[in-house]
């Protein structure tokens, strides 16, 4: 049993339903799911299984449709759209398989986007996005656009967005398909050091069974249920 | 928090076909916008300036609206200098000026036609219009006229075709251009003056059309009573600010057709550019879904998009000003009731200015809520 001060992410009985013209979908029934902070986590499971609405619910970026969703001590189900988009700003940082970096925004201004949201210094903004994009090893490509980078760089760069901030939880969706295997293979490293120095949560969503290697902890997804939990 | 300033100006640099077109748009409508504004403000303040508060048209009763359809026994003039107290009279001379107003077709000695209105005049109508001042030449006497300093722009030829010196046939009499006149700001600058006996003979009237009195201490009201009380001559009274008031009100809906034209091309680019933002914006939907994951509330992003919008349509405005004072400043309109230079102002640019920002904030809005409809879990897959 896990220590409940260890616990970053709780949801009990989490459904999520919409509707498709005639039809009421179900991509997830019932869930109930238990991550404990520092916890490196995959899911994966076919398309349609629920992996990308699960994981946008852990987020705030959706809302169940019933059942609760509580991370680190907060009810996020609960909170209104504007209090979730406060909320988000500070405890979650995403990452996502096409990147989703501003193209007219340098690697330094797409990095410093999180912390303009925040009461601080251009200096200590500056101080932040310079360290965190040393962190990714892309300090010389800190002025380039996007177009001006390979894939890696470019999910290095969003890797640095969503840690500038410094949010507890990270959440990659298909984080390395898009890029080649060696390029996967060093943001798959990152994640696992993010992880393990900096003790952030990472809940990843990948169809990659290699990518998957690199969590601590996998889930499957099949039909909106949680079927294995493989340490 | 909002967006960083230059996320918005470097959008506009994303698709310059569309940062042109709606450059295009919203300049072509400040142009537009900014000229009806200047005709009608050259409207308005001609016709302000053309009548004096001072003078009295004393016209034919029922020519109340046009001094051209006007017919008043020449006795009139001399009656009524006799019978009114309180006239202007400067060295003893009583501003009291008979005057034939008449739409004439005139000829160049090189055939060229011209139709324009020919004001017929003896000396003391320099008494009751102090603004008419001889710029070139003389007044005219027998066989002469006198060309206001607009006429040749009223008659599209050249200044040198008016010029002292050269001739205009009128039916059957040749006349001398005796000199020109300026009368700032008045529809009289595109007139021609002759001499009052000349034109009652060529325009084959009995009468005249007006008799002009120039107040000094006497009332308007001894004017009109005047009038009535002469039954005989039938006649009436106008204050000359008023007839010239009441001709701007004829006007009406030829300004009222200007604005119009311009709100409908408005109009036009309004929609114009609602679909060119809602393409540029739609382009974004997941761009904008990333922002609103990272925390920037929606709030942010429709203010980013309307600085954007604003700042297309302002440069546009701008650009649209400055081709309207390059191209339609100092222009003459002519209408029959004179030639008015476009009124430019520091109101016109306002106006144009406040219609560009009009632009910019309707037509991003409606774009903006559209493209932020869609939630955030569809809007970051698309």
């Amino acid at each position: 049993m896990n220590n409940p001060d260890n616990i970053l992410i709780h949801c009990q009985g989490v459904t999520k339903q919409y509707r498709k013209g005639d039809n009421l979908v179900t991509p997830l029934e019932a869930l109930d799911l238990t991550i404990p902070r520092g916890d490196f986590l995959a899911m994966m499971g076919p398309s349609g299984s629920g992996k990308t609405t699960l994981l946008n619910l852990l987020s705030g970026i959706d809302q169940p449709t019933s059942g609760s969703i509580e991370v680190d001590g907060v009810k996020v189900h609960a909170l209104s759209r504007r209090d979730l988009a406060a909320w988000r700003a500070r405890n979650v940082g995403y990452i996502f398989q096409l990147y989703h970096l501003v193209p007219v925004l340098t690697a330094f201004e797409n990095v410093e986007l999180p912390l303009l949201l925040d009461d601080m210094s251009r200096r200590e903004r500056r101080e932040k996005v310079e360290a965190v994009l040393s962190l990714v090893g892309l300090s010389d490509r800190m002025h380039h656009f996007p177009r001006e980078l390979s894939g890696g760089q470019e999910q290095r760069v969003a890797i640095a967005r969503a840690l500038v901030a410094d949010p507890p939880l990270l959440v990659a969706d298909e984080p390395t398909g898009d890029l080649d295997r060696h390029a996967a293979d060093a943001v798959l490293g990152l994640l696992k050091t993010l992880a393990r120095e900096q003790g952030k949560t990472i809940v990843m969503v990948t169809h990659d069974p290699k990518a998957a290697e690199a969590a601590t902890r996998i889930l499957h997804l099949e039909k909106g249920k949680l079927l294995e939990t493989a340490p | 928090m909002l967006l960083p300033f230059s996320y918005a100006v470097r959008n506009l640099y994303r698709d310059r076909t569309r940062l042109l077109q709606t450059l295009g748009g919203s300049a072509l409508v400040v142009f537009l916008v900014m000229g009806a504004h200047a005709l009608n403000e050259g409207m308005r303040r001609t016709l302000n300036a053309s009548g004096s508060p001072h003078n009295m048209l004393i016209i034919g009763k029922g020519s109340e609206e046009s001094v051209q359809r006007s017919e008043v026994s020449e006795r009139a003039a001399g009656i009524a200098e006799a019978s009114l107290s309180g006239i202007y009279a400067p060295l003893g001379e009583r501003a009291v000026s008979p005057q034939i107003v008449h739409m004439a077709d005139l000829a160049l000695p090189d055939g060229r036609r011209l139709r324009g209105l020919v004001r017929g005049v003896n000396p003391k109508a320099l008494l009751t219009h102090p603004e008419v001042a001889v710029i070139d030449g003389r007044f005219p006497g027998p066989g002469e006229l006198m060309v206001g300093r607009l006429a040749w722009k009223r008659f599209g030829v050249d200044a040198a075709d008016l010029a002292p010196g050269t001739t205009l046939n009128l039916d059957t009499a040749t006349l001398t251009v005796s000199g020109t006149f300026a009368a700032p700001g008045t529809v009289l600058e595109s007139e021609l003056w002759m001499d009052l006996n000349d034109l009652r003979t060529l325009a084959q009237r009995e009468t005249i059309s007006a008799v002009v009195v120039r107040l000094d201490t006497g009332d308007p009201a001894d004017v009109q009573l005047f009038t009535r009380q002469r039954l005989d001559l039938e006649l009436s009274a106008v204050n000359e600010k008023d007839y010239y008031a009441r001709l701007a009100a004829f006007y009406a809906p030829v300004r009222a057709m200007t604005w119009t034209t311009a709100a409908l091309i408005a109009a036009a680019a309004v929609f114009g550019g609602f679909n060119t933002l809602y393409a540029a914006f739609a382009s974004r939907v997941r761009e904008i879904a990333t922002l609103q994951a990272i925390g920037f509330r929606r709030v942010a992003i429709v203010v980013s998009f309307i600085q954007e919008s604003l700042m297309t349509s302002l440069l546009g405005a701008l650009l649209g000003a400055i081709t309207a004072v390059l191209v339609l400043a100092d222009r003459v309109v002519y209408l029959s009731a004179g030639a008015f230079r476009l009124g430019f102002g520091p109101e016109t640019l306002f106006a144009g200015l406040i219609t560009g920002a009009a632009l910019g904030l309707i037509g991003a809005i409606p774009p903006a809520i559209r493209c932020l409809k869609p939630n955030l879990p569809q809007a970051l897959r698309d």
